[in-house]
Order: C-alpha cells, then sequence, then structure tokens
C-alpha cells in the first residue's frame, strides 16, 4: 500500500462519515435503502476495491453512531436497527435524561465497534476452511433462523404461520417475472423485494388513508412539541469508558461479542432478544434502560460490522442478513463483482484490516465526540430543516427507482403489493427479523414444499 | 431535548390536520406532494440519464436527493421548539 493509496481510503472515509452523520439522525431511513445503493453506485464507478471497503466500513460505523440519536432526543428511530431502542429511551427521556441516552447509546456503540473488528477476524479465520460446508447449508441456515426468530417473537404463532404464505408470495411474483420473460430466469429479484418488507408499515397507511371512513377516524394532532435545552452540554473530553457504568461496559461489550458471533442472524431480531435478556435482571427503570440501550447499540454496531466482514473475508458469499441486504454490492454487483470474484478473492486480509481500520477510526474520531457534546444542535438543525414527509418522499423515490430497475413497471406494482403484506403482518405482529429472514429462504421453503 | 405528548383533536371541529406515519407527524397533503414530487424527479433522472451503466442509477439517485430538496424547502416540518429555562441535570 503506498502513500496515495492511504489517503484515498482516508478521504473515502471521510466523506462516508460526513454523509452518513446527516443521513443517519434523519429519522426513519432503513440501513439498505440509504447504504446499498451509494455502495453499488461506488463499485461501478471503478473505484479501487480497499478505498470502497474504507467508505463502507466508515458508513456504516458513522450511521450506527448517529441513528440513535432521534430515537433519545424525540423517539423517532433514525434507522430500522434503532427501532427496538425506542422503548428504553422513552424511558430515560420521561425521566428527563435523554441527553444520558445518547451518551450511553454512542458509547454502546463504540464499545460494539471495538469488540466487533478483531472477533470477526478471529471468527472469519476459524471459519475460512468450512466456507464451502457452510456455503452449502446457507439456505438451511435461513430457514431455520426464519423459524427461530418466529418462536422467538411475541405472537409466535402468527409469524410461524406467516411464514410459507410470503414466502409463496415472493417465490409466485419471481415466478411470474421469469414466465413473461421480464427477468432471466434463476435470477432472483432482491433488493426491491428487500425495501418493500421495510416500507410496509407506511405503504398499509397510506392505503388505508384511501378510504374515507378510516381516515375520518384516525386521530389527527397538533404539531410536535419539542422543547429544547441548551444547557446539557458535556463538559470534558468524551470517554466511552467513562460514561458507560462498568455493568454496562461489560455487558455492551459481551452482548457485541455474541452479536458478532450470530452474524448470519437478523440484527434486528437479535439486538431485541439479547437487549431486552440482558436488562432483565435490572429493577431501577433508569438505569435498566441506560443498560438496554448501551448494550443493544453494542450490539447492533457489532451485528452490522460482524454480519459484513465475517462472510466477505471467510467465505466470499453473501450469507448473513447484513451481506445480502446493505453490504450486497461488495459481493455481487455484475460487471464489476461477481459472487465468483469480489473483495473476498481481491483484498488480502492484510488489506481487508487496513481497510476495516482506517474506515472504523475515522468514523469513530469524527462523530463519536461531536456527537457526545453537539448531538443537541445537530438534532435540532435537522428537525427544523427536514420534514417528516420529505424523508418518506425520499424513501419512496429510492424504492420505485430499484424496484423499476429489477423488473420494470411491473415490479412496482409487485413491491407494493409485498410491501402491503408486509405491512399487514408487521401489523400482526410479524416482525422484520422473520419477513427479512424469509425472503432469503424463500426458494429453499418453495423448493422443500414442491418436492 | 423533550418532547411532549402530542396535542390530540377534541371532537366535533378538526383544527388539527396531522396524522401520525412511521412514529412522526405528517399532513396527508404534504405527504402526497412530496412523494409525487420525489418519485416524478426520481424516474426523471432515471430516463434523461446517458444509457450506460452506471449513470442511469446515479441520475436516479441525484433526482431522489433534488426532489427531497425540493420537498424540504417547500413544506415544513410538523414541529415546534420551545426553549426551557431551566439547566439541565446532569
Amino acid at each position: 500500500m503506498d502513500f496515495v493509496l492511504i489517503s484515498q481510503m482516508v478521504a473515502a472515509a471521510v466523506a462516508a462519515t460526513l454523509l452518513y452523520t446527516l443521513i443517519g439522525i434523519a429519522p426513519g431511513t432503513d440501513e439498505t435503502a440509504v447504504l446499498a445503493p451509494v455502495t453499488l453506485v461506488l463499485v461501478l464507478t471503478g473505484l479501487e476495491p480497499i478505498v470502497i471497503l474504507s467508505f463502507f466500513i466508515a458508513a456504516i460505523v458513522a450511521k450506527k453512531l448517529t441513528d440513535s440519536i432521534p430515537v433519545a432526543v424525540a423517539g423517532i428511530p433514525g434507522g430500522v436497527m434503532a427501532a427496538p431502542m425506542v422503548e428504553h429511551a422513552l424511558v430515560l427521556k420521561e425521566h428527563g435524561r435523554p441527553e444520558l441516552a445518547i451518551r450511553k447509546m454512542v458509547s454502546g456503540s463504540v464499545i460494539g465497534t471495538m469488540v466487533a473488528i478483531p472477533v470477526s477476524f478471529l471468527f472469519a479465520r476459524i471459519l475460512a476452511p468450512y466456507s464451502e460446508v457452510v456455503g452449502s447449508y446457507a439456505n438451511q441456515l435461513f430457514l431455520f433462523g426464519a423459524i427461530l426468530l418466529a418462536l422467538m417473537s411475541k405472537q409466535r404463532w402468527i409469524a410461524l404461520a406467516s411464514i410459507v404464505p410470503f414466502a409463496i408470495l415472493i417465490q409466485g411474483l419471481r415466478h411470474l417475472y421469469w414466465g413473461v420473460g421480464i427477468v432471466p430466469q434463476g435470477t432472483n429479484v432482491f433488493v426491491s423485494f428487500f425495501l418493500g418488507i421495510t416500507i410496509g408499515p407506511v405503504v398499509m397507511t397510506l392505503f388505508e388513508l384511501l378510504n374515507g371512513k378510516v381516515r375520518e377516524k384516525l386521530p389527527r394532532y397538533d404539531k410536535k412539541l419539542i422543547t429544547t435545552d441548551r444547557n446539557n452540554q458535556y463538559q470534558g473530553i468524551p470517554n466511552p469508558f467513562k460514561i458507560l457504568t462498568t455493568q454496562e461496559l461489560s455487558l455492551s461489550a459481551v452482548t457485541s461479542f455474541l452479536g458478532s458471533l450470530l452474524f448470519f442472524m437478523s440484527p434486528v431480531g437479535i439486538t431485541i432478544l439479547l437487549g431486552e435478556f440482558v436488562s432483565g435482571f435490572v429493577k431501577d427503570p433508569v438505569k435498566k434502560s441506560s443498560l438496554a440501550i448501551s448494550s443493544m447499540d453494542g450490539l447492533t454496531n457489532a451485528a452490522y460490522l460482524s454480519g459484513t466482514l465475517i462472510p466477505l473475508v471467510a467465505l466470499g458469499l453473501p450469507l448473513s442478513p447484513v451481506a445480502i441486504g446493505p453490504a450486497n454490492a461488495l459481493f455481487n454487483a455484475p460487471p464489476v463483482f461477481t459472487e465468483d470474484y469480489n473483495l473476498h478473492h481481491i483484498l488480502s486480509t492484510y488489506e481487508f484490516v487496513w481497510a476495516t481500520l482506517i474506515g472504523a477510526a475515522v468514523a469513530i474520531l469524527l462523530t463519536y465526540f461531536v456527537i457526545v457534546k453537539y448531538a443537541e444542535q445537530i438534532c435540532i438543525f435537522v428537525f427544523k430543516k427536514v420534514p417528516h414527509e420529505a424523508m418518506i418522499g425520499l424513501f419512496f423515490g429510492l424504492v420505485v427507482l430499484l424496484a423499476y430497475m429489477d423488473a420494470g413497471w411491473i415490479n412496482i406494482a409487485g413491491v407494493m403489493l409485498i410491501a402491503l403484506v408486509a405491512g399487514f403482518l408487521h401489523r400482526l405482529g410479524v416482525n422484520y427479523g422473520v419477513q427479512f429472514m424469509v425472503l432469503y429462504a424463500a426458494p429453499y421453503i418453495i423448493q422443500l414444499l414442491t418436492r | 431535548m423533550i418532547v411532549q405528548q402530542k396535542v390530540k383533536e377534541t371532537k366535533g371541529d378538526r383544527p388539527f390536520q396531522n396524522i401520525e406515519v412511521w412514529t412522526d407527524l405528517v399532513n396527508i397533503k404534504d405527504l402526497i406532494i412530496a412523494v409525487v414530487i420525489t418519485v416524478t424527479t426520481t424516474l426523471a433522472g432515471y430516463f434523461i440519464a446517458p444509457d450506460q451503466d452506471p449513470a442511469p442509477l446515479i441520475f436516479g439517485l441525484s433526482g431522489a436527493v433534488i426532489g427531497f430538496i425540493i420537498s424540504s424547502i417547500i413544506i415544513k416540518p410538523k414541529r415546534r421548539f420551545v426553549e426551557a429555562d431551566k439547566g439541565g441535570e446532569q
């Protein structure tokens, strides 16, 4: 590696950090929707692979650091992954401690990053010899994951019952596209279906608005009243080891470690599961919530990094929800990357480590200190300038664009159909984790049923 | 920063127009305007782009960002800010 390449990597990491710090704060930004398209564009423009990896790592670390902020200040998740933390952040806010929530979250996030990077490389090294065996059981792993997450969710029977019908919907559309010849046989439409599931709850609400009676009955609200307080600024140099208590530090590290090992599971599902589990032992509401959000934020960060790094370094196949979703372009972006020729085949372990360290260090150095100190001001800026309507509009624009690119006009309606069903299931209590796993397992489920 | 309980309407007349979508408040008309603007600019970007990868994708994404900026300018967020007087608790 020469100086020019290293400075390119640092520049890419800085650009990613600035971009995704702002995107992270904006409410309702789905990780896949904001990470996948940009990464794809960078890959297709032919940038050096190692520069792209630095960009991506900085982007996820920055995004994960900042998407918890709107949760703490307004109870609005900055991303899908931040959603499990809303409940606990609201507890802290009710007790008048929103700043505490921010500091605990971003500090947990830093711990998650610091744990996940070495664990991921270590685990990738252990896993590498078995890559072929694991690769051949990918389908079974995804189906097992869907059943496991369904059984662990609150509405377990509805979730379990929804697995096969939802798989039929997904495969039904894919077979239709092959049948009418709009997608080559065997090519699975993926990204737009993924976004369809993500946007499901919103599409469901929008369709309901077309019904006059439902519209009349909807509760109406005045503007959201946000009380700002500029006196809560953090004094001194932020240090995650001081901000977190010993218990929070150790449990964040433990959940991050487990989250890294469970890289093939849905990060949202694992976050809810482990976060609720560790905080279940504490009674005091403020302590319980602080513990829950710091460990959850560490975990989401760790799950994202390991979900990207382990499959990438060890297998070269997108065998985790993160790898198939936001990080997909690092594995498969024809004609630049294919499953037989991607970052896994191009970069050495040494280069992987450097790209990861540069990306993560730049993102943490730039974002962590700024957030602990100025979270309030940044949030006020974003809340004053960015209407929620524009966020939903942006997301709709991306969904329509990617739906069209995947399979033409028909797929825009197809994605709406998936979104409607997913939104309905979501309302019944089937969480994203189960739905994403079914999306991955759908071809295998149908294969099993028709054998 | 503290967000207060949103004030619900009183029965009878409907002074408030905002509904809750995806954990934040929107005005139905503004939401439709934002969706139409952004989808239009996104697809417009995609279709005017030169037919050579990755140009359509980049143009489409730029269109989405332009739509987002236009919506942000013409639509006001449904949030009201009040400055707190009391000092923060640490």
